[in-house]
């Protein structure tokens, strides 16, 4: 499966409100209560969290749907699983707006607390992603991780850097 | 520090990422990497003793000008947590938007069918 070409892809827009912050904007063609629905309940989080492509699923989908409660995702590729990120619901406003937190397995140190509001825009649905994370130093991580493409940020060599040694090593 | 941190403690400077760049070629020794650089050896060691630390180089031991040598470890860390980010989220919701258009269509022939009951 390629995705090529889906609708208001040319709205999605990462941002850096702060230091500490990362912001991801897009829109979408569906009614709000349906993009909450499809972004909290996990038969629906399973057809698109991690299906970035062929052989892709997403065998852990852990959603307890609640202030205090829990969270796992697992995606699975073709090369294996990758790393869960988990977290925990702190605030839940449906279908407006979610608070929770969020750690990526390997890193456990580095939780970032992740912001989700829905918005209504002439039948579509924007939605705004704001995650804070601990320090400048792994929100740029983060960031330089190919969420935006393209960014000119200070660690412009360091992906060529560290791609053309991960080869080497290889 | 963790290790990761320390990693992009030491590469969040551009003279030492020029630096690494630089031995990826190849080993090079202080003097050979100071060149291109309007700063002083003392300088130049300095952001090498970083980069040392980090265990994103080793010195050899041999003779005089100890080359220096890019160590691979640290870096090929950071490339494994930029490729598992990589692609994540601009498809993660482009994939969404897709779902979306399915539930919705869905939706519109379950609504149909129970009308014409």
């Amino acid at each position: 499966m390629v995705i090529a070409r889906v609708a208001n892809s040319e709205t999605f827009k990462v941002t850096t409100p702060s230091d500490c912050e990362i912001r991801i904007t897009r829109l979408f063609d569906a009614p709000r209560h349906l993009v909450f629905e499809a972004m909290t309940k996990p038969e629906h989080v399973r057809r698109w969290w991690g299906i970035l492509d062929d052989g892709h699923s997403v065998p852990v989908c852990e959603i307890d749907f609640r202030p205090g409660g829990k969270w796992r995702f697992v995606g699975r590729t073709p090369e294996g699983d990758i790393p869960a990120f988990y977290g925990e619901f702190r605030e839940i406003v449906p279908p407006e707006r979610i608070v929770q937190t969020e750690c990526f397995e390997p890193y456990p140190d580095a939780p970032s607390v992740v912001t989700t509001v829905f918005m209504e825009e002439n039948g579509k649905t924007r939605i705004t992603v704001t995650s804070v994370y601990v320090s400048k130093d792994v929100r740029d991580m983060v960031l330089k991780t190919g969420m935006e493409k393209g960014a000119a940020l200070s660690y412009d060599r360091l992906e060529d850097v560290a791609r053309e040694l991960a080869e080497r090593v290889a | 520090m963790d290790q990761l941190s320390t990693t992009f403690a030491a590469l969040a400077d551009p003279t030492r990422r020029a630096i690494l760049a630089r031995l990826a070629m190849g080993e090079r020794s202080v003097t050979e990497l100071a060149e291109p650089f309007d700063m002083s050896m003392p300088a130049v060691s300095k952001h090498l003793r970083v980069l040392e630390r980090a265990g994103l180089i080793v010195r050899g031991r041999e003779a005089q000008w100890r080359p220096c040598r890019i160590q691979p470890k640290p870096l090929k860390e950071v490339a494994e947590w930029t490729e598992t980010y990589r692609h994540i989220w601009e498809q993660r919701f482009d994939r969404l938007e897709s779902y979306l258009q399915e539930l919705q269509t869905k939706e519109k022939t379950h609504g149909h069918r129970a009308r014409r009951k």
